[in-house]
Protein backbone atom coordinates (compact mmCIF):
# COMPACT_ATOMS: atom_id res chain seq x y z
CA UNK A 1 0.00 0.00 0.00
CA UNK A 2 1.29 3.39 -1.00
CA UNK A 3 -0.01 6.17 1.24
CA UNK A 4 0.24 9.86 0.45
CA UNK A 5 -0.67 12.16 3.31
CA UNK A 6 -1.06 15.95 3.06
CA UNK A 7 1.65 16.08 0.41
CA UNK A 8 2.60 19.60 -0.71
CA UNK A 9 5.35 20.75 -3.05
CA UNK A 10 6.21 24.42 -3.33
CA UNK A 11 8.70 25.90 -5.79
CA UNK A 12 10.09 29.41 -5.70
CA UNK A 13 9.01 31.17 -8.91
CA UNK A 14 11.32 33.49 -10.85
CA UNK A 15 9.50 36.57 -9.50
CA UNK A 16 10.09 35.42 -5.91
CA UNK A 17 6.55 34.23 -5.23
CA UNK A 18 5.77 30.61 -4.37
CA UNK A 19 4.31 28.12 -6.86
CA UNK A 20 2.11 25.51 -5.22
CA UNK A 21 2.72 22.61 -7.57
CA UNK A 22 1.03 20.22 -5.17
CA UNK A 23 -1.32 21.27 -2.38
CA UNK A 24 -2.22 18.90 0.49
CA UNK A 25 -2.81 15.80 -1.61
CA UNK A 26 -4.13 12.67 0.11
CA UNK A 27 -4.18 9.43 -1.85
CA UNK A 28 -3.89 5.71 -1.18
CA UNK A 29 -2.84 3.23 -3.82
CA UNK A 30 -3.79 -0.28 -2.77
CA UNK A 31 -2.36 -3.50 -4.18
CA UNK A 32 -4.10 -4.71 -7.31
CA UNK A 33 -5.35 -1.24 -8.24
CA UNK A 34 -4.56 1.20 -11.02
CA UNK A 35 -4.87 4.79 -9.91
CA UNK A 36 -4.97 7.19 -12.83
CA UNK A 37 -4.35 10.89 -12.25
CA UNK A 38 -5.86 13.00 -15.00
CA UNK A 39 -5.85 16.76 -15.46
CA UNK A 40 -4.73 19.69 -17.56
CA UNK A 41 -1.06 20.71 -17.86
CA UNK A 42 0.30 22.17 -14.64
CA UNK A 43 -2.16 20.40 -12.35
CA UNK A 44 0.69 18.73 -10.47
CA UNK A 45 0.14 15.18 -11.68
CA UNK A 46 3.75 14.76 -12.80
CA UNK A 47 4.98 16.48 -9.63
CA UNK A 48 3.02 13.90 -7.64
CA UNK A 49 4.65 11.06 -9.57
CA UNK A 50 8.14 12.57 -9.25
CA UNK A 51 7.66 12.90 -5.49
CA UNK A 52 6.59 9.26 -5.18
CA UNK A 53 9.52 8.19 -7.34
CA UNK A 54 11.81 10.14 -5.01
CA UNK A 55 13.11 12.55 -7.67
CA UNK A 56 11.62 15.52 -5.84
CA UNK A 57 11.36 16.21 -2.10
CA UNK A 58 8.01 17.10 -0.54
CA UNK A 59 7.76 20.52 1.08
CA UNK A 60 5.22 19.14 3.54
CA UNK A 61 3.45 15.88 4.21
CA UNK A 62 4.61 12.31 3.79
CA UNK A 63 4.61 9.40 1.39
CA UNK A 64 5.03 5.87 2.68
CA UNK A 65 5.21 2.53 0.90
CA UNK A 66 4.13 -0.33 3.16
CA UNK A 67 4.80 1.95 6.11
CA UNK A 68 8.30 2.95 5.06
CA UNK A 69 8.80 6.65 4.27
CA UNK A 70 10.10 7.55 0.81
CA UNK A 71 13.03 9.93 0.60
CA UNK A 72 15.00 8.87 -2.48
CA UNK A 73 14.57 6.85 -5.70
CA UNK A 74 14.57 3.10 -5.30
CA UNK A 75 13.96 -0.05 -7.30
CA UNK A 76 10.83 -1.02 -5.33
CA UNK A 77 9.16 1.81 -7.29
CA UNK A 78 9.53 1.15 -11.04
CA UNK A 79 9.20 4.23 -13.27
CA UNK A 80 8.14 4.35 -16.92
CA UNK A 81 8.87 7.73 -18.46
CA UNK A 82 7.16 9.56 -21.31
CA UNK A 83 10.49 10.15 -23.04
CA UNK A 84 12.25 6.91 -23.67
CA UNK A 85 15.30 6.63 -21.42
CA UNK A 86 16.87 3.47 -22.79
CA UNK A 87 20.65 3.31 -23.02
CA UNK A 88 21.68 3.53 -26.70
CA UNK A 89 24.95 1.62 -26.15
CA UNK A 90 23.22 -1.45 -24.71
CA UNK A 91 20.98 -3.85 -26.62
CA UNK A 92 17.35 -4.41 -25.69
CA UNK A 93 18.10 -7.39 -23.42
CA UNK A 94 20.77 -5.53 -21.43
CA UNK A 95 18.47 -2.51 -21.13
CA UNK A 96 15.77 -4.68 -19.57
CA UNK A 97 18.36 -6.27 -17.27
CA UNK A 98 19.86 -2.93 -16.16
CA UNK A 99 18.19 -2.80 -12.74
CA UNK A 100 19.23 -6.40 -12.02
CA UNK A 101 22.80 -5.51 -13.00
CA UNK A 102 22.74 -2.67 -10.47
CA UNK A 103 21.60 -5.20 -7.86
CA UNK A 104 24.55 -7.45 -8.66
CA UNK A 105 22.51 -10.30 -10.17
CA UNK A 106 24.72 -12.62 -12.25
CA UNK A 107 24.77 -12.12 -16.00
CA UNK A 108 23.16 -15.48 -16.80
CA UNK A 109 20.36 -15.03 -14.30
CA UNK A 110 19.54 -11.44 -15.23
CA UNK A 111 19.48 -12.32 -18.93
CA UNK A 112 17.12 -15.20 -18.24
CA UNK A 113 14.75 -12.95 -16.29
CA UNK A 114 15.00 -10.22 -18.94
CA UNK A 115 14.09 -12.75 -21.64
CA UNK A 116 10.97 -13.68 -19.69
CA UNK A 117 9.94 -10.03 -19.52
CA UNK A 118 10.64 -9.47 -23.22
CA UNK A 119 8.29 -12.36 -23.93
CA UNK A 120 5.69 -10.71 -21.71
CA UNK A 121 5.82 -7.49 -23.74
CA UNK A 122 6.02 -9.37 -27.05
CA UNK A 123 9.58 -8.43 -28.02
CA UNK A 124 11.39 -11.76 -27.80
CA UNK A 125 12.76 -11.41 -31.31
CA UNK A 126 14.38 -8.04 -30.58
CA UNK A 127 16.63 -8.94 -27.64
CA UNK A 128 19.86 -8.30 -29.56
CA UNK A 129 18.77 -5.07 -31.31
CA UNK A 130 19.99 -1.65 -30.20
CA UNK A 131 17.07 0.48 -28.95
CA UNK A 132 17.41 3.05 -31.76
CA UNK A 133 16.35 0.43 -34.30
CA UNK A 134 12.99 0.03 -32.54
CA UNK A 135 9.81 2.04 -33.10
CA UNK A 136 8.50 4.38 -30.39
CA UNK A 137 5.91 1.87 -29.19
CA UNK A 138 8.47 -0.91 -28.99
CA UNK A 139 10.82 1.28 -26.96
CA UNK A 140 8.04 1.94 -24.46
CA UNK A 141 7.50 -1.82 -24.21
CA UNK A 142 11.19 -2.19 -23.38
CA UNK A 143 10.78 0.60 -20.82
CA UNK A 144 7.90 -1.26 -19.17
CA UNK A 145 9.85 -4.54 -19.17
CA UNK A 146 12.84 -2.74 -17.64
CA UNK A 147 10.70 -1.22 -14.88
CA UNK A 148 9.20 -4.66 -14.11
CA UNK A 149 12.58 -6.43 -14.03
CA UNK A 150 13.38 -5.52 -10.43
CA UNK A 151 9.90 -6.74 -9.42
CA UNK A 152 8.81 -3.39 -7.94
CA UNK A 153 5.86 -3.09 -5.59
CA UNK A 154 4.43 -0.21 -7.57
CA UNK A 155 4.70 0.91 -11.16
CA UNK A 156 4.79 4.68 -11.74
CA UNK A 157 3.91 5.64 -15.30
CA UNK A 158 4.28 9.27 -16.40
CA UNK A 159 2.22 9.73 -19.59
CA UNK A 160 3.99 6.69 -21.06
CA UNK A 161 1.83 6.51 -24.17
CA UNK A 162 1.44 10.27 -24.72
CA UNK A 163 3.92 10.43 -27.60
CA UNK A 164 2.55 7.41 -29.47
CA UNK A 165 0.12 7.36 -32.40
CA UNK A 166 -3.45 6.39 -31.51
CA UNK A 167 -3.30 2.84 -32.92
CA UNK A 168 -0.07 2.03 -31.08
CA UNK A 169 -1.45 3.67 -27.94
CA UNK A 170 -4.43 1.31 -27.98
CA UNK A 171 -2.15 -1.72 -28.32
CA UNK A 172 -0.05 -0.47 -25.42
CA UNK A 173 -3.10 0.16 -23.22
CA UNK A 174 -4.17 -3.39 -23.90
CA UNK A 175 -0.67 -4.65 -23.04
CA UNK A 176 -0.67 -2.73 -19.75
CA UNK A 177 -4.14 -3.95 -18.79
CA UNK A 178 -2.98 -7.51 -19.50
CA UNK A 179 0.20 -7.14 -17.46
CA UNK A 180 -1.75 -5.61 -14.61
CA UNK A 181 -4.30 -8.42 -14.61
CA UNK A 182 -1.42 -10.92 -14.75
CA UNK A 183 0.82 -9.45 -12.04
CA UNK A 184 -1.61 -7.55 -9.80
CA UNK A 185 0.89 -4.70 -9.41
CA UNK A 186 -0.27 -1.43 -7.98
CA UNK A 187 0.03 1.22 -10.63
CA UNK A 188 -0.02 5.01 -10.66
CA UNK A 189 -0.68 6.21 -14.19
CA UNK A 190 -0.51 9.85 -15.26
CA UNK A 191 -2.34 11.03 -18.36
CA UNK A 192 -4.08 14.02 -19.86
CA UNK A 193 -6.49 11.80 -21.79
CA UNK A 194 -9.83 11.30 -20.05
CA UNK A 195 -10.61 8.24 -22.17
CA UNK A 196 -7.29 6.64 -21.29
CA UNK A 197 -7.93 7.35 -17.61
CA UNK A 198 -11.32 5.62 -17.75
CA UNK A 199 -10.11 2.64 -19.75
CA UNK A 200 -7.17 1.93 -17.45
CA UNK A 201 -8.13 3.14 -13.98
CA UNK A 202 -9.72 1.29 -11.10
CA UNK A 203 -9.59 4.68 -9.42
CA UNK A 204 -9.51 7.95 -11.33
CA UNK A 205 -8.42 11.11 -9.55
CA UNK A 206 -9.10 14.41 -11.29
CA UNK A 207 -6.56 17.12 -10.57
CA UNK A 208 -6.72 20.87 -11.13
CA UNK A 209 -3.92 23.43 -11.39
CA UNK A 210 -2.84 26.42 -9.28
CA UNK A 211 -2.59 24.99 -6.70
CA UNK A 212 -2.23 21.39 -7.88
CA UNK A 213 -4.80 19.35 -5.97
CA UNK A 214 -7.25 16.49 -6.29
CA UNK A 215 -10.76 17.80 -6.97
CA UNK A 216 -12.63 14.54 -7.53
CA UNK A 217 -12.30 10.76 -7.36
CA UNK A 218 -14.16 8.09 -9.26
CA UNK A 219 -14.10 4.32 -9.07
CA UNK A 220 -14.34 2.44 -12.34
CA UNK A 221 -14.02 -1.16 -13.47
CA UNK A 222 -13.73 -0.84 -17.24
CA UNK A 223 -10.13 -2.03 -17.07
CA UNK A 224 -11.24 -5.50 -15.90
CA UNK A 225 -13.39 -5.96 -19.01
CA UNK A 226 -10.66 -4.47 -21.10
CA UNK A 227 -8.04 -6.87 -19.69
CA UNK A 228 -10.36 -9.81 -20.26
CA UNK A 229 -11.80 -9.08 -23.71
CA UNK A 230 -9.27 -6.62 -25.09
CA UNK A 231 -11.90 -4.76 -27.08
CA UNK A 232 -12.07 -1.03 -26.54
CA UNK A 233 -15.12 -0.28 -28.72
CA UNK A 234 -17.98 -1.64 -26.55
CA UNK A 235 -16.42 -0.14 -23.43
CA UNK A 236 -16.21 3.33 -24.91
CA UNK A 237 -19.85 3.26 -26.07
CA UNK A 238 -21.24 2.06 -22.74
CA UNK A 239 -23.59 4.70 -21.22
CA UNK A 240 -21.75 4.67 -17.87
CA UNK A 241 -18.42 5.34 -19.67
CA UNK A 242 -19.84 8.29 -21.60
CA UNK A 243 -21.48 9.68 -18.46
CA UNK A 244 -18.22 9.55 -16.48
CA UNK A 245 -16.25 10.96 -19.40
CA UNK A 246 -18.52 14.01 -19.65
CA UNK A 247 -18.49 14.52 -15.90
CA UNK A 248 -14.68 14.49 -15.76
CA UNK A 249 -14.45 16.71 -18.81
CA UNK A 250 -16.69 19.28 -17.11
CA UNK A 251 -14.56 19.12 -13.95
CA UNK A 252 -11.31 19.65 -15.83
CA UNK A 253 -12.63 22.59 -17.84
CA UNK A 254 -14.41 24.25 -14.94
CA UNK A 255 -11.41 25.90 -13.22
CA UNK A 256 -10.13 27.14 -16.57
CA UNK A 257 -13.46 28.89 -17.20
CA UNK A 258 -13.65 30.48 -13.78
CA UNK A 259 -10.02 31.52 -14.19
CA UNK A 260 -10.81 33.17 -17.50
CA UNK A 261 -13.59 35.20 -15.88
CA UNK A 262 -11.35 36.69 -13.22
CA UNK B 1 3.14 -15.86 -22.70
CA UNK B 2 2.83 -13.09 -25.17
CA UNK B 3 0.30 -10.38 -24.64
CA UNK B 4 0.67 -8.41 -27.81
CA UNK B 5 1.73 -10.70 -30.56
CA UNK B 6 -0.36 -8.84 -33.11
CA UNK B 7 1.46 -5.60 -32.79
CA UNK B 8 0.64 -2.99 -35.39
CA UNK B 9 4.07 -1.50 -35.12
CA UNK B 10 6.65 -2.14 -37.77
CA UNK B 11 10.36 -1.81 -37.52
CA UNK B 12 11.71 1.27 -39.20
CA UNK B 13 13.95 0.51 -42.14
CA UNK B 14 17.53 0.09 -41.07
CA UNK B 15 18.84 3.64 -40.86
CA UNK B 16 20.59 4.91 -43.94
CA UNK B 17 24.15 5.99 -43.43
CA UNK B 18 23.51 8.97 -45.65
CA UNK B 19 20.24 10.69 -45.01
CA UNK B 20 18.42 11.70 -48.16
CA UNK B 21 15.44 13.95 -48.76
CA UNK B 22 12.39 11.89 -49.59
CA UNK B 23 11.67 11.75 -53.27
CA UNK B 24 15.25 12.57 -54.25
CA UNK B 25 16.72 9.76 -56.31
CA UNK B 26 20.26 8.49 -55.63
CA UNK B 27 22.56 10.65 -57.75
CA UNK B 28 24.53 8.89 -60.48
CA UNK B 29 27.88 10.36 -59.32
CA UNK B 30 28.70 10.00 -55.62
CA UNK B 31 30.33 12.69 -53.48
CA UNK B 32 33.42 10.54 -53.02
CA UNK B 33 33.91 10.23 -56.79
CA UNK B 34 33.70 14.02 -57.13
CA UNK B 35 36.31 14.47 -54.37
CA UNK B 36 38.74 12.01 -55.95
CA UNK B 37 38.28 13.66 -59.36
CA UNK B 38 39.01 17.07 -57.81
CA UNK B 39 42.23 15.75 -56.28
CA UNK B 40 43.24 14.27 -59.64
CA UNK B 41 42.50 17.58 -61.40
CA UNK B 42 44.65 19.51 -58.90
CA UNK B 43 47.53 17.08 -59.42
CA UNK B 44 47.12 17.37 -63.18
CA UNK B 45 47.19 21.17 -62.89
CA UNK B 46 50.42 20.95 -60.87
CA UNK B 47 52.02 18.66 -63.51
CA UNK B 48 50.93 20.98 -66.31
CA UNK B 49 52.06 24.13 -64.54
CA UNK B 50 55.51 22.62 -63.87
CA UNK B 51 55.84 21.15 -67.38
CA UNK B 52 54.89 24.37 -69.15
CA UNK B 53 57.03 26.47 -66.82
CA UNK B 54 54.21 28.75 -65.59
CA UNK B 55 56.23 29.38 -62.43
CA UNK B 56 59.94 29.03 -61.66
CA UNK B 57 60.92 25.91 -59.61
CA UNK B 58 61.74 28.28 -56.74
CA UNK B 59 58.03 29.01 -56.36
CA UNK B 60 56.57 25.78 -57.69
CA UNK B 61 58.87 22.75 -57.93
CA UNK B 62 57.80 20.04 -60.35
CA UNK B 63 56.15 16.86 -59.01
CA UNK B 64 59.19 14.92 -60.20
CA UNK B 65 61.57 17.16 -58.23
CA UNK B 66 59.45 16.80 -55.10
CA UNK B 67 59.31 13.03 -55.56
CA UNK B 68 63.10 12.83 -56.01
CA UNK B 69 63.66 15.07 -53.02
CA UNK B 70 61.34 12.82 -51.00
CA UNK B 71 63.70 9.93 -51.68
CA UNK B 72 66.74 12.02 -50.80
CA UNK B 73 65.24 13.30 -47.54
CA UNK B 74 64.05 9.82 -46.68
CA UNK B 75 67.48 8.19 -47.20
CA UNK B 76 70.10 10.88 -46.67
CA UNK B 77 68.11 13.26 -44.47
CA UNK B 78 67.86 17.01 -44.30
CA UNK B 79 68.63 19.45 -41.49
CA UNK B 80 70.47 17.00 -39.22
CA UNK B 81 67.99 14.15 -39.60
CA UNK B 82 66.22 11.79 -41.97
CA UNK B 83 62.56 12.31 -42.81
CA UNK B 84 61.65 9.44 -40.50
CA UNK B 85 63.59 10.99 -37.60
CA UNK B 86 61.89 14.35 -38.10
CA UNK B 87 58.47 12.72 -38.39
CA UNK B 88 59.09 10.61 -35.28
CA UNK B 89 60.27 13.69 -33.35
CA UNK B 90 57.03 15.46 -34.24
CA UNK B 91 54.87 12.42 -33.55
CA UNK B 92 56.58 11.85 -30.21
CA UNK B 93 55.81 15.42 -29.14
CA UNK B 94 52.17 15.33 -30.16
CA UNK B 95 51.74 11.81 -28.80
CA UNK B 96 53.13 12.80 -25.40
CA UNK B 97 51.02 15.97 -25.39
CA UNK B 98 47.83 14.12 -26.33
CA UNK B 99 48.56 11.55 -23.63
CA UNK B 100 48.90 14.28 -21.00
CA UNK B 101 45.86 16.10 -22.38
CA UNK B 102 43.67 12.99 -22.15
CA UNK B 103 44.98 11.75 -18.79
CA UNK B 104 44.44 15.17 -17.18
CA UNK B 105 41.69 16.65 -19.34
CA UNK B 106 39.13 13.84 -19.13
CA UNK B 107 39.03 13.51 -15.32
CA UNK B 108 39.22 17.26 -14.71
CA UNK B 109 36.47 17.84 -17.28
CA UNK B 110 34.27 15.10 -15.80
CA UNK B 111 34.73 16.55 -12.32
CA UNK B 112 33.93 20.03 -13.65
CA UNK B 113 30.70 18.63 -15.05
CA UNK B 114 29.80 16.88 -11.78
CA UNK B 115 30.84 19.40 -9.15
CA UNK B 116 30.26 23.14 -9.11
CA UNK B 117 33.29 23.76 -6.86
CA UNK B 118 35.65 22.10 -9.33
CA UNK B 119 33.89 23.91 -12.16
CA UNK B 120 34.20 27.24 -10.36
CA UNK B 121 37.90 26.80 -9.66
CA UNK B 122 39.00 25.58 -13.10
CA UNK B 123 36.80 27.51 -15.55
CA UNK B 124 38.50 30.89 -15.29
CA UNK B 125 42.17 29.81 -15.62
CA UNK B 126 41.38 27.48 -18.52
CA UNK B 127 39.25 30.11 -20.27
CA UNK B 128 42.04 32.68 -19.82
CA UNK B 129 44.89 30.66 -21.32
CA UNK B 130 42.73 28.90 -23.95
CA UNK B 131 41.87 32.32 -25.38
CA UNK B 132 45.56 33.05 -25.98
CA UNK B 133 47.31 31.97 -29.17
CA UNK B 134 49.71 29.21 -27.98
CA UNK B 135 52.68 30.85 -29.68
CA UNK B 136 52.13 33.97 -27.58
CA UNK B 137 53.05 32.11 -24.38
CA UNK B 138 55.69 29.83 -25.91
CA UNK B 139 58.45 32.38 -25.10
CA UNK B 140 57.34 32.35 -21.46
CA UNK B 141 57.44 28.56 -21.38
CA UNK B 142 60.94 28.65 -22.89
CA UNK B 143 62.06 31.06 -20.14
CA UNK B 144 60.60 28.76 -17.50
CA UNK B 145 61.46 25.36 -18.94
CA UNK B 146 64.30 25.99 -21.38
CA UNK B 147 64.55 25.42 -25.12
CA UNK B 148 64.40 21.60 -24.83
CA UNK B 149 61.52 19.19 -25.31
CA UNK B 150 59.67 20.00 -22.10
CA UNK B 151 58.64 23.53 -23.14
CA UNK B 152 57.20 22.24 -26.43
CA UNK B 153 55.42 19.29 -24.85
CA UNK B 154 53.90 21.50 -22.17
CA UNK B 155 52.78 23.97 -24.84
CA UNK B 156 51.12 21.18 -26.84
CA UNK B 157 49.66 19.56 -23.74
CA UNK B 158 48.07 22.89 -22.81
CA UNK B 159 46.56 23.27 -26.27
CA UNK B 160 45.10 19.74 -26.20
CA UNK B 161 44.02 19.81 -22.53
CA UNK B 162 41.46 22.60 -22.87
CA UNK B 163 39.30 21.15 -25.66
CA UNK B 164 39.34 17.67 -24.09
CA UNK B 165 38.50 19.10 -20.68
CA UNK B 166 35.67 21.31 -21.98
CA UNK B 167 34.18 18.51 -24.04
CA UNK B 168 34.24 16.07 -21.10
CA UNK B 169 32.48 18.73 -19.03
CA UNK B 170 29.92 19.35 -21.79
CA UNK B 171 29.44 15.59 -22.09
CA UNK B 172 28.51 15.29 -18.42
CA UNK B 173 26.24 18.33 -18.58
CA UNK B 174 24.43 16.95 -21.63
CA UNK B 175 23.38 13.68 -19.97
CA UNK B 176 19.55 13.79 -20.03
CA UNK B 177 18.16 14.17 -16.52
CA UNK B 178 15.53 11.50 -17.31
CA UNK B 179 18.32 9.01 -18.03
CA UNK B 180 19.87 9.73 -14.62
CA UNK B 181 16.48 9.50 -12.89
CA UNK B 182 15.74 6.23 -14.68
CA UNK B 183 19.02 4.73 -13.46
CA UNK B 184 18.40 5.95 -9.90
CA UNK B 185 14.91 4.47 -9.87
CA UNK B 186 16.43 1.16 -11.00
CA UNK B 187 18.60 1.26 -7.91
CA UNK B 188 21.93 2.55 -9.27
CA UNK B 189 24.51 3.53 -6.65
CA UNK B 190 26.50 6.74 -7.17
CA UNK B 191 29.44 4.78 -8.56
CA UNK B 192 27.20 2.72 -10.86
CA UNK B 193 25.53 5.93 -12.01
CA UNK B 194 28.92 7.39 -12.92
CA UNK B 195 30.49 4.36 -14.61
CA UNK B 196 27.31 2.92 -16.10
CA UNK B 197 25.45 6.04 -17.23
CA UNK B 198 27.37 9.31 -17.09
CA UNK B 199 30.71 8.16 -18.49
CA UNK B 200 29.29 6.35 -21.55
CA UNK B 201 26.82 9.21 -22.13
CA UNK B 202 29.73 11.68 -22.18
CA UNK B 203 31.91 9.54 -24.45
CA UNK B 204 30.68 10.93 -27.81
CA UNK B 205 31.42 14.49 -26.62
CA UNK B 206 34.84 13.44 -25.31
CA UNK B 207 35.74 11.95 -28.71
CA UNK B 208 34.60 15.15 -30.42
CA UNK B 209 36.89 17.05 -28.04
CA UNK B 210 39.73 14.69 -28.96
CA UNK B 211 39.28 15.57 -32.64
CA UNK B 212 39.47 19.27 -31.83
CA UNK B 213 42.50 18.60 -29.62
CA UNK B 214 44.33 16.76 -32.42
CA UNK B 215 43.66 19.67 -34.79
CA UNK B 216 44.79 22.26 -32.26
CA UNK B 217 47.81 20.12 -31.32
CA UNK B 218 49.00 19.64 -34.90
CA UNK B 219 48.86 23.32 -35.79
CA UNK B 220 50.56 24.31 -32.53
CA UNK B 221 53.19 21.59 -33.00
CA UNK B 222 54.33 22.72 -36.43
CA UNK B 223 54.26 26.38 -35.45
CA UNK B 224 56.34 25.66 -32.33
CA UNK B 225 58.85 23.67 -34.37
CA UNK B 226 59.16 26.49 -36.86
CA UNK B 227 60.23 28.81 -34.03
CA UNK B 228 62.10 26.79 -31.47
CA UNK B 229 63.30 23.29 -32.31
CA UNK B 230 66.30 21.31 -33.57
CA UNK B 231 64.21 18.48 -35.03
CA UNK B 232 60.74 17.79 -36.32
CA UNK B 233 58.81 18.38 -39.51
CA UNK B 234 58.29 22.08 -38.77
CA UNK B 235 62.03 22.53 -38.20
CA UNK B 236 62.80 20.69 -41.45
CA UNK B 237 60.44 22.98 -43.38
CA UNK B 238 61.90 26.11 -41.80
CA UNK B 239 65.48 25.02 -42.53
CA UNK B 240 64.56 24.23 -46.13
CA UNK B 241 62.86 27.59 -46.52
CA UNK B 242 66.00 29.37 -45.26
CA UNK B 243 67.92 27.77 -48.15
CA UNK B 244 65.03 28.29 -50.61
CA UNK B 245 64.76 24.49 -51.02
CA UNK B 246 61.10 24.72 -52.02
CA UNK B 247 60.93 21.04 -52.98
CA UNK B 248 61.88 20.00 -49.42
CA UNK B 249 59.24 22.41 -48.09
CA UNK B 250 56.72 20.58 -50.28
CA UNK B 251 57.89 17.20 -48.95
CA UNK B 252 57.39 18.41 -45.37
CA UNK B 253 53.93 19.79 -46.13
CA UNK B 254 52.81 16.59 -47.82
CA UNK B 255 54.00 14.48 -44.87
CA UNK B 256 52.17 16.74 -42.40
CA UNK B 257 49.02 16.57 -44.52
CA UNK B 258 49.27 12.77 -44.59
CA UNK B 259 49.72 12.67 -40.80
CA UNK B 260 46.71 14.91 -40.25
CA UNK B 261 44.65 12.74 -42.58
CA UNK B 262 45.75 9.58 -40.75
CA UNK B 263 44.85 11.08 -37.36
CA UNK B 264 41.45 12.10 -38.63
CA UNK B 265 40.77 8.69 -40.17
CA UNK B 266 41.91 6.97 -36.99
CA UNK B 267 39.58 9.06 -34.87
CA UNK B 268 36.66 8.40 -37.20
CA UNK B 269 37.40 4.68 -36.86
CA UNK B 270 37.54 5.04 -33.08
CA UNK B 271 34.17 6.80 -33.10
CA UNK B 272 32.58 4.08 -35.17
CA UNK B 273 33.97 1.46 -32.81
CA UNK B 274 33.25 3.16 -29.48
CA UNK B 275 30.08 5.20 -30.05
CA UNK B 276 28.14 3.65 -32.94
CA UNK B 277 24.96 5.04 -31.35
CA UNK B 278 26.13 8.68 -31.65
CA UNK B 279 23.30 10.94 -32.83
CA UNK B 280 20.84 8.04 -32.82
CA UNK B 281 19.11 8.52 -29.50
Amino acid sequence: MLRIQDASVTFPASDGSAVHALDRVNLDIAPNSIVVAVGASGCGKSTLLNAIAGFLPLTEGSITLDGKPIDKPGSERGVVFQKDTLLPWANVLDNVALGLKFQGVSRAERHERARGLLALVGLSDFADKPPYELSGGMRQRVGIARALATDPKILLMDEPFGALDSLTRETMQQLLAGIWAETGKQVLFITHSIEEALILGTTIVVMSPRPGRIIARFDAAFVRDFAEYGDIGPIQSAPRFIELREEIRALIHQPARSGALQ
Amino acid sequence: MTLAANSQEVLPLSPNRHARLPGVARPRIGTRTISVATLAALLALWFTAARLGWATPLFLPSPADVFNQFGVVLNDGYAEGTLLEHALASLGRIGAALGIGIVLGVPVGLLMGLNRWVRGVFTVPIDLYWGLPPLAYLPLLIIWLGIGESSKIVLLALSTFAPICFSAQAGVRSVPVERVNAALSLGASRLQLFTGIILPSALPEILTGLRIAVGAGLSTLVAAELIAARSGLGYMIMSAANFLATDVVFVGLIVIAALAFAFSAGLRWLERRLVPWKGKL
